[in-house]
């Protein structure tokens, strides 16, 4: 039996010859351990480097383990390769991916219905950055494409998974509070909306 | 100008609405559709004036609009003196503008969460081949590909056999009948007659002494030389007929 210590030595210098994000099964494999136990080894190894402060983190992506660097350096890193590139998202962008990434998997139709928009560009867009990918067809009406976001977005926006994607079902909840005192009126229209 | 950089910030119909609606520090679910409806089109007609194309959609909601203004303005029917049976025509719309505007926060939810990931470095993947001893080459195939590819094979290789069954190798023609020709009757330049023979020398494969009986053959019949033979089997002697005056073209 390998002993857990240098199990865990070779996973940092895997990530390290790795570069992207590095399999959990992959990783397992090397030493034919389950992947419960590979996982294990991964989440302590990133303990330690967030617990020491190091300037460089082990992330997890979708079962998978990345070295990255500390969010504070990033002015160092900037002055270090600059100029940077700017890469953000326009604001149509945004909401697209944000409800595919919310309501996936989701056609274009229901995504047009929610802006009131076309959005056949954007997804484009999306699509050539590979933040959004094909996952499937509807059993709707001309089998239309469903769309879902793929672990680039993960990455980007520095989630582990979907789980991970803040709350947002409680928005309406919150508006409705908020303005609860404040009208007599909104009462009975709310009451519609409980039952809908 | 100023509406200029308004159109920046409303990506469809929807985000004009609500924006007009916080503008006016509406009640969500109180909307004065009558305020927001003349609000909307003087915006849309403001836009047009500056010749701005908008899009079809712009349109579908100022009609719902007006729909929703004209159906308002309609006395509320009392079913057994309940109002609150009574169904408010503003619903449907408010449930689109909240649904809109939970996916509009959560885009900005979104967009803080990108400003934070541009700000973490990661390395993409490393090119591992300087570290392996053979690099492999991985074709990405599945079963059927990879039949498919081994079938292609073979029928090519069954064609190339076939072709090898039925045809034969050609070679090139060495020398032509006309460059011959010019050869012999180089020869002639020397000595007025030549025998056969010594045309052919010793070391001539079958295909160069054909080759040197037709050149004599087309030059009997272009009247060039005479042939004699004086005993059947015998030694063929050639001569240079005296050339005529159509004939010189062929002296080079």
């Amino acid at each position: 039996m390998t002993s857990k210590k240098t199990i865990k030595s070779a996973f940092e210098s895997m990530l390290f010859v790795w570069g992207d994000p590095l399999d959990v099964k992959v990783a397992a494999e090397v030493f034919n351990i389950d992947f419960k136990e590979a996982y294990g080894y991964f989440l302590e190894l990133a303990q330690e480097y967030s617990d020491e402060g190091r300037g460089i983190e082990i992330r997890e992506i979708d079962k998978k383990f990345q070295f990255c660097t500390r969010l504070e350096n990033n002015d160092y890193i900037e002055k270090l390769c600059s100029p940077t590139k700017e890469k953000r998202l326009s604001q149509p962008a945004l909401e697209v991916l944000a409800i595919i990434a919310y309501k996936q998997p989701v056609t274009k139709g229901e995504i047009e219905s929610i802006r009131g928009i076309k959005c056949d560009r954007v997804l484009e867009g999306l699509a050539k950055k590979e933040l959004i990918a094909e996952v499937g067809r509807s059993s709707g009406i001309g089998r239309p494409i469903l769309y879902g976001t793929t672990p680039e977005f993960l990455k980007n926006f520095g989630f582990k998974d979907l789980g991970d994607l803040p709350e947002i079902e409680d928005i309406g909840e919150t508006v409705q509070k908020e303005e609860e005192n404040e009208s007599i009126d909104y009462q009975q229209i709310a009451l519609d909306f409980r039952e809908a | 100008m100023a509406y200029k950089v308004k159109l920046d910030i409303f990506e469809g119909p929807f985000d004009l609405l609500v924006y007009l609606i916080e503008n006016a520090e509406m009640n969500i679910y109180d909307i004065k559709v009558s305020e927001i409806t003349s609000q909307y089109l003087n915006y849309l007609s403001l836009l047009q004036d500056y010749n701005i194309e908008l899009a079809s959609e712009f349109m579908v909601l100022a009609a719902t609009l007006i729909e929703i203004k004209s159906k308002m303005l309609l006395p509320r029917p009392k079913i057994d003196g309940d109002e609150s049976a009574y169904e408010d025509p503003r619903a449907e719309l408010v449930q689109k503008i909240l649904e809109y505007k939970k996916f509009k926060t959560a885009a900005e939810n979104l967009e803080q969460l990108e400003e934070l990931g541009l700000k973490i470095y990661s390395k993409p993947q490393e090119d591992l081949s300087q570290y392996t001893k053979e690099p492999d080459e991985f074709i990405d195939l599945d079963l059927s590909q990879f039949v498919k590819a081994f079938n292609l094979f073979i029928q090519k290789k069954k064609k190339i056999e076939d072709i090898h069954k039925r045809y034969e190798k050609i070679e090139q023609d060495r020398m032509s009948v006309e460059d011959r020709m010019i050869e012999i009757r180089g020869l002639f330049k020397a000595k007025s007659g030549i025998a056969f023979h010594d045309l052919i020398a010793d070391n001539q494969d079958k295909y160069d002494i054909v080759l040197t009986f037709v050149s004599v053959l087309e030059l009997i019949r272009l009247n060039t030389v005479s042939v004699r033979q004086h005993t059947s089997l015998g030694e063929i002697y050639l001569t240079l007929k005296k050339p005529k005056g159509g004939e010189l073209h062929h002296d080079e």
